[in-house]
């Protein structure tokens, strides 16, 4: 029983993780019609900004991290304006293709500054201590995981919020409905583009810090991790926030209860599931979802005329 | 019709492989300059254009399920990779750790192909149902499930890290590792792996040219340009999207064999997402939907670094004093090209030269 309340524990936080990406790709993907794959090299851009601030140039860590959060979110912000807004009613695949693009270019500064060693991510509670973690019942939590939860449950709040009550999240919600008929009603649909990137940029930036923190370090190959959003938003939907957490919450707990449970799964199955299977798991269950309802399980099924 | 070649008196006629007299002559002269070079090349210079080669290859397969049938396959490294696999294992030599069984190259070829195929036959029940991004994320999942399994199935590949060696360059019996004498001319191994891949090249070419005027390639016309159109006027969709598939990881497959038996080992951890993604990036960068498309992006991809470094032994610039390393440099400029031939040239390198050469055709009036 502990074993299996700390698998659902740590599937829960990477839920939490993969949440803050999948939401991003969500509201980006609701609102331009593009699936945007720079979102992984966005979060690990992030992680590194925070790394540089806090580790090397010596920073406190609270400010490194609020820093670091906008700065991605203008990063995020850039992309859009130089490389997305010409794009602009291009056919999708053109524009996801073009992401990719941006994905390459901003991994290949990131890996080069991050070089072969690992980076930390500096000490966010330096009493507490992010590397540490508190016994509870048998069950061993880390902050980090916990820290993981409730931001993505206070972002996921505000978000909602923002969207129910402000002018620009109801402006942006008319924008994702319908293009044309949110311009004739006066909203600026270009600064609403912007603004998605920005939150998306934030979002991911949140993440990136969550799954490099502590002793996960900061990598060449820390971007997989963040990839790994992706099938949750399938799972989803790609046009549902409701179906991006709920995504993310069945990826994480597969996860979890994979990494824990491989040796009885391989018992049951009777071959060698091979090495890091945990890892492959999201995608296998994509697999499977996507043959079932092809527009995942939140997802509006698309209508089109011929 | 003399002297007006665009005139076409019958269909057979426009939709001929070579339309007119300038094509064919174009094409001999292109082939047979290929062939010269060859005796002439430095072992660089030929290295270099073999891969172009079998790059373009894998490039036309891509070309056929994204292009012609307007299909997103974001794993066709993944396919590259099972072929490269089933000819290591039909044509390697078996040690302690992987398994090979030496076999001629007439058979390992084909089959590689017909392996990767059969993958992608298997994956269509999926592929099928599904369409636009959401097909580009399953075939996504596809790409890493293939480099799990490649990465465990140590008997077959090696093991991550350590990879193996691939098939035996052995033709009809003739062992062509140590090259061939043909009359009073020496080929050595080079020259060999490029004459057989520019013939590789040009029939996979010639055979793409003839598949756009089939009743398959314009069944995938119809399918890219409206699929639910397409089924309405009788187009069988399963049939011709798994077809699509099968076809293209066929071209991969063929290519990855060839591609690995040239650089003579390889490695799981090589066909990760990059490699999928760099297929996508040059048929997006030479011209998708097009013939010569892929070929001048396949070019374009291998012979860009080549010209980075003449550049930079041009300028004397020495490799240390530069903030990247070539790799990154290579890296980030390609980048750069998907980018800046998506925003400002959609049609690619195929688009540049269609221009250009419609206004040579014109010269000297504007059109």
């Amino acid at each position: 029983m502990t074993i299996f309340l700390q698998a659902t524990v740590e599937g829960l936080s990477l839920a939490a993780i993969y949440s803050l990406v999948a939401i991003g790709f969500v509201l980006i993907y609701k609102s331009m019609d593009v699936l945007s794959f720079a979102q992984p090299a966005l979060a690990v851009v992030g992680a590194g900004i925070i790394s540089s601030l806090a580790v090397d140039r010596g920073l406190p860590f609270i400010p490194a991290l609020l820093l670091a959060i906008i700065l991605t979110g203008v990063l995020s912000l850039i992309i859009e304006r130089t490389f997305l807004r010409p794009m602009v009613g291009e056919p999708v695949f053109s524009v996801a293709v073009l992401t990719i693009g941006i994905d390459i270019l901003l991994r290949t500064f990131l890996d080069s500054w991050i070089g072969i060693n690992p980076r930390y991510l500096g000490d966010p509670f330096p009493t507490y201590g992010t590397l540490g973690s508190v016994n509870v019942g048998g069950i061993n939590l880390k902050y980090l995981e916990i820290a993981a939860l409730v931001t993505a449950i206070v972002l996921i709040t505000i978000l909602s919020i923002f969207f129910k009550r402000s002018k620009y999240g109801v402006a942006m919600r008319a924008t994702s409905f319908d293009q044309e008929a949110a311009l004739a009603q006066g909203i600026n649909v270009g600064r609403i583009f912007g603004l998605v990137w920005f939150i998306a940029g934030i979002l991911a930036a949140f993440s990136g810090f969550f799954m490099t923190g502590g002793f996960n370090t900061l990598s060449q190959f820390s971007f997989v991790k963040a990839l790994r959003a992706l099938p949750a938003v399938v799972i989803g939907g790609l046009d549902s926030i409701p179906g991006a957490v709920v995504g993310s919450i069945i990826i994480g707990l597969t996860q979890g209860y994979v990494a824990y449970y491989q040796f009885q799964l391989e018992g049951i199955v009777g071959i060698s599931l091979g090495n890091g299977f945990s890892l492959l798991a999201p995608y296998l269950i994509m697999f499977v979802i996507l043959i079932f309802k092809p527009d995942g399980l939140f997802g509006t099924e698309e209508v089109e005329r011929v | 019709m003399r002297g007006r070649p665009n005139l076409y008196t019958d269909y057979s006629k426009e939709s001929a492989i070579f339309s007119n007299n300038t094509q064919k002559v174009w094409f001999v002269i292109v082939v047979i300059s290929a062939i010269v070079f060859s005796f002439f090349a430095s072992d660089y210079w030929l290295l270099l254009l073999t891969t172009a080669f079998l790059i373009a290859v894998a490039s036309w397969g891509l070309n056929i399920v994204s292009g012609f049938a307007g299909q997103i396959n974001l794993a066709h490294g993944f396919f590259v990779g099972i072929g490269t696999y089933t000819s290591a294992i039909i044509g390697g030599i078996a040690t302690s750790s992987v398994i090979g069984y030496e076999l001629d190259m007439i058979i390992w070829l084909p089959l590689s192909g017909i392996a990767a195929s059969i993958v992608g036959l298997m994956i269509a029940p999926i592929t099928v149902r599904l369409k636009g991004l959401n097909l580009g994320l399953v075939t996504l999942a596809l790409v890493f499930i293939g480099s799990h399994l490649f990465s465990n199935f140590k008997t077959v590949t090696g093991g991550a890290g350590l990879g193996r060696k691939v098939a035996k360059l052995k033709l009809l019996g003739v062992d062509l590792e140590s090259g061939i004498q043909i009359g009073t001319y020496f080929l050595d191994k080079n020259e060999i792996l490029y004459l057989i891949c520019l013939a590789l090249c040009i029939f996979t070419g010639l055979g793409v040219k003839n598949l756009i005027r089939t009743r398959a390639g314009r069944a995938y016309s119809a399918i890219r340009d409206g699929d639910i159109a397409a089924e309405a006027i009788g187009i069988n969709i399963f049939r011709y999207k798994s077809s699509a598939f099968a076809l293209s990881s066929f071209f991969g497959g063929i290519s990855g064999a060839m591609f690995f038996t040239v650089s003579g080992g390889v490695e799981p951890g090589t066909f990760n997402l990059l490699y999928s993604i760099i297929f996508v990036a040059i048929v997006v960068i030479g011209g998708a939907g097009t013939v010569l498309g892929p070929l001048f992006g396949a070019f374009f991809y291998t012979l860009f670094p080549a010209f980075i470094l003449v550049a930079i032994k041009a300028l004397e610039i020495s490799e240390q004093s530069l903030p990247l390393n070539l790799g990154q440099i290579e890296r980030i400029l390609f980048g750069l090209f998907i980018i800046l031939f998506l925003i400002f040239e959609p049609r690619g390198l195929w688009g540049i030269w269609f221009r250009l050469r419609n206004y040579f055709k014109a010269w000297p009036f504007s059109y």
